[in-house]
């Protein structure tokens, strides 16, 4: 059977389609020394060698900052304006596995009962082609986690490299078989040979049913070894802002008494004044507390209430840290 | 030098003159190193010392780390650079330096950043500090580990940032400004430059305070803005050019230039670097009658 | 779109000083229609926003039965509440509500209730207490322990007032030490011990306690001293909220979402809890 193909040079011709028709094409490029996510225009801008942009794309579902009311202060009164979201159709091109994986994560915790249309309405109009790893590095994890660059959940289009530098296209989802229709000619048919993926070896000892039971023990949340293990962490956040499955966020209004805005903003349970109450008690008053909540967070209450993986083994966390708090050392500790 | 280290160690803590050792350990995998606190004789051979010992420990010396300070005198393994920002603590009356056990350790250049780290210390992965720098023997310290080092600075400190700076102090204003509009575009507001600074010890920073809120928490330009440009000032006269909150920015904003700048800025004003003398406050915390106040005009 | 995040408007009908730096606002939607539909249950809680200063969670403290309005009672601490309290009759605030679980006071028929709050802790209180009054047939015995620092810092002082008048209530009225004035009558100790003291029948009963957590440690063991079982005996969790539906992150308790699944837990449901408080 043939193959679907999306040849290199053809890639420029996808970028142009997809904002030809209005949409915005998102995909790892360099920017200030270092891969991320950002929009791009043309198929130079795409970084040609990385193995997992230092940014989580989530930025473009749910933006670091966004008005979610505007308010206007006068004599008679408030006039209090909420915004809608209209987002455009978006492409994220070079999706990880990993990552694609986490975003039934951020959809169960936007609608569950509640229904954050922020999020919503943008992830529906989102296409995520991942394309599967040929590289990785020694911060990746994702087969310690139950992935694997085979998994396709989450991915609406699933692209394998060939040697040749083109790509194999498999449509998984119907959103991912209406845009291979959609940008029709963009695609061959054909066959090629994938380059061999980069499966990261699983990490020995860790065993997530372990990590899940001890976890499950509320006597074990006092264990000291959470002090020990969490020690040096200083309290930064840049784990939770790089990573895929994080979500807290703040509202606050900012302007003047007399107009302003209210803002969605991205926040972190790293920080101390998260859970401050305004009488000064803080329930995680210690670093290490807050540490444990952010574990605590991936592999107890997200696979327990949202049956979803908290953690994609995507690794980033464990590149950002400043100070080399190795999340699966954490894993291994809790393995036992 | 790390047989010399865990020796040391071990006495100080058999001998219980410290409580803990503050120092640097490998990884699982020990391909990158990671801050360790060790209480325990026997745990001493965990110290290593290697030019992927890049983190400045002297963070962990001051009071946000309260689980860290409750275990009792602590000593550490610091290189100059970080032995600089332990004596502005001392200035700062944060640390008393009977309080804390220096391990000094000789330093020939540190990578700046571990994941350039190929097995060799090339001139190409070294910060600008370590090009420049004259406290590759330990200046303040009560045990110093390693051979003395020959190494002599160059006259005119030279480098990376030092050619960005005078790149950009010969732009005019309005491109230098949106130079760094730019830059400051990226930032996510995580504040991880804060946290990785031992001299950022305040117990409540002014992003935190909301009664006015003095700082937008947004990550839009104004708030971006206001949050950088305070930072910097209030570094100002007291920070050593560690490198730290650039190296920890997951953005990449060119810090160093701004901190490498107000150095060069107090420098002439005052004639004083930080992080050289236990015993002499920095400027900004002390009246001088000779003081220039050029800047009133 | 469905903008979960966009508070009501509500015009502040009147307010009432209740302590130093403590006061209620009688609230009413702007919105003629929703001020008619509006429907809640004792034990929910809203965000209310003082706009250009953000939003601050409080329980709805008026009675369910009360219709046409709610009312709030805070305490000026921070940036929201002081906005809030430069707030006058007539001007306009946000609200979003009602969000959580309520207490299950249709349960309760026949039996006996015990009230017990301290300082700020009674407003959540007092939904129900005027719920179980505005149905009091349908309940046993009513009996309400009330606590604060000082005699200035009791809060709803003409509603204590008139539970001590009423025969269908009693009222245990205390001041910690050195609290007193000259002319105090009720108790003078902590909200534990004189619960001890009143020792209110466990016999088919409920209690409600509401206050620091300090207070409430205590006053859980009284009464399970006094006989009272872990199921009957229920409290109101206070955490740190931004979004009020599960989703900004920050008021779980271990895996427990206060703002959803709670904020109304027995005693047995927070002994099973992560201790995350």
């Amino acid at each position: 059977m043939a193959d679907k193909l999306l040849k290199k040079e053809n890639l420029g011709k996808l970028i142009e389609s997809v904002l030809g028709k209005g949409g915005r094409f998102i995909a790892p490029s360099t920017d200030a020394r270092q891969v991320v996510f950002k929009a791009v225009a043309k198929a130079e801008d795409l970084a040609s060698d990385y193995i997992l942009a230092r940014n989580s794309y989530k930025e473009f579902l749910f933006p670091q900052t966004e008005v979610v009311a505007e308010f206007t202060v006068g004599k008679d009164g408030v006039d209090l304006r909420g915004t809608d979201v209209n987002p455009k159709d978006t492409v994220i091109f070079g999706s990880r596995p990993c990552e694609a994986a986490s975003l039934s994560a951020l959809r169960a915790v936007f609608t569950w009962d509640f229904i954050d249309e922020f999020y919503t309405k943008r992830e529906d109009k989102t296409v995520v082609l991942t394309v599967a790893c040929t590289k990785g590095d020694e911060a990746c994890f994702c087969t310690t986690v139950g992935l694997s660059p085979e998994t396709k959940d989450g991915s609406d289009v699933y692209l394998k490299e060939t040697e040749s530098g083109d790509y194999i296209i498999e449509a998984v989802t119907d959103k991912g078989k209406a845009f291979v229709e959609k940008h029709a000619a963009v695609f061959e048919d054909g066959s090629a040979t994938a380059k061999p993926l980069f499966i990261p070896a699983k990490i020995e000892g860790i065993d997530l049913d372990k990590i899940k039971e001890r976890l499950a023990k509320t006597e074990n949340y006092a264990d000291p070894v959470w002090g020990e293990l969490t020690k040096k962490c200083i309290g930064c956040g840049a784990c939770t802002f790089v990573c895929p499955t994080c979500h807290c966020f703040d509202i606050t209004d900012e302007g003047t008494a007399f107009e302003g805005e209210r803002r969605k903003n991205w926040d972190s349970c790293q920080y101390e004044n998260f859970t401050l109450h305004a009488s000064g008690h803080n329930p995680r008053d210690f670093q290490h507390k807050r540490w444990r909540n952010r574990f605590m967070c991936k592999f107890n209450y997200y696979p327990n209430k949202f049956s979803s993986k908290g953690c994609v083994g995507c690794g980033r966390c464990i590149r950002v840290c400043p100070v080399r708090l190795d999340i699966t050392e954490v894993m291994e500790a809790m393995s036992k | 030098m790390e047989n010399t280290l865990r020796q040391k160690a071990k006495e100080l803590l058999e001998s219980g003159e410290v409580k803990v050792v503050i120092g640097y350990r490998w990884n699982r995998t020990r391909t990158r190193t990671t801050p360790v606190f060790i209480t325990k004789p026997e745990d001493t051979d965990q110290l290593i010392f290697n030019p992927l010992c890049v983190n400045n420990l002297s963070l962990y010396l001051t009071r946000k780390f309260k689980d860290i300070q409750a275990l009792g005198k602590p000593a550490i393994v610091a290189k100059g650079c970080d032995i600089k920002n332990i004596v502005v603590l001392i200035t700062e009356a944060q640390v008393k330096r009977e309080d804390v056990f220096i391990i000094g350790m000789v330093c020939n250049g540190m990578v700046y950043k571990q994941e350039l780290w190929k097995g060799e210390l090339t001139p190409q992965i070294m910060p600008t500090k370590c090009h420049n720098c004259d406290v590759r023997n330990p200046h303040v310290a009560d045990f110093v580990i390693g051979e003395r080092s020959t190494f002599t600075p160059p006259e005119k400190p030279e480098g990376m940032v030092f050619d960005k700076i005078k790149a950009l102090d010969s732009k005019d204003p309005s491109e230098r400004w949106a130079f760094w509009i730019n830059e400051f575009s990226r930032c996510i507001k995580c504040y991880a430059c804060r946290q990785v600074c031992s001299l950022c010890f305040c117990e409540r920073c002014i992003t935190e305070k909301n009664m006015p809120q003095w700082i937008e928490t947004s990550a839009h330009p104004r708030g971006n803005l206001s949050w950088n440009l305070t930072r910097a000032m209030h570094l100002v006269g007291r920070c050593t050019f560690c490198g730290e909150c650039e190296r920890a920015c997951p953005v990449n904003i060119p810090l160093n230039l701004i901190n490498q700048k107000m150095i060069q800025v107090v420098g002439e004003a005052f004639d004083f670097k930080s992080g050289y003398d236990e015993k002499v406050h920095p400027p900004m915390i002390v009246f001088s009658p000779d003081d220039k106040e050029n800047f009133i005009k | 779109m469905n903008n979960i995040y966009l508070p009501n408007l509500v015009t502040i009908e009147d307010i009432y000083e209740e302590a130093p730096d403590v006061r209620s606002f009688r609230l009413v939607f702007k919105d003629q229609k929703l001020r008619d539909s509006f429907e809640f249950k004792a034990g929910q809680f809203g965000l209310y926003s003082a706009f250009g200063l953000g939003e601050s969670t409080f329980c709805i403290a008026s009675s369910p039965t009360r219709k046409g309005y709610i009312q709030c009672t805070f305490r000026k601490t921070g940036r929201v509440t002081g906005g809030l309290a430069n707030l006058s009759i007539g001007d306009t605030m946000g609200f979003r509500g009602p969000y959580g679980n309520s207490f299950p006071v249709d349960e309760w028929k026949g039996k006996d209730i015990v009230f017990i709050a301290g300082g700020i802790g009674l407003p959540p209180v007092r939904s129900v207490i005027w719920n179980v009054l505005d149905r009091r047939e349908d309940f046993g015995k009513v009996t309400v322990v009330y606590g604060a620092k000082t005699v200035a810092d009791l809060v709803y002082k003409n509603e204590l007032q008139h539970w001590e008048e009423r025969n269908d209530v009693t009222l245990v009225q205390t001041v910690d030490p050195g609290g007193e004035t000259p002319d105090w009558k009720g108790k003078i100790g902590f909200v534990p011990t004189v619960l001890e003291e009143a020792a209110p029948g466990a016999n088919n009963a409920v209690a409600v306690t509401c206050g620091p957590p300090i207070m409430i440690k205590f006053v859980l063991n009284t009464l399970l001293k006094l006989g009272f079982n872990e199921n009957s005996v229920y409290t109101t969790l206070e955490n740190k909220m931004k979004c009020g539906v599960g989703k900004c992150g920050r008021c779980n308790v271990g895996d427990i979402y206060v703002c959803k699944e709670g904020p109304v837990y027995t005693a047995a449901e927070i002994k099973k809890m992560y201790n995350d408080f």
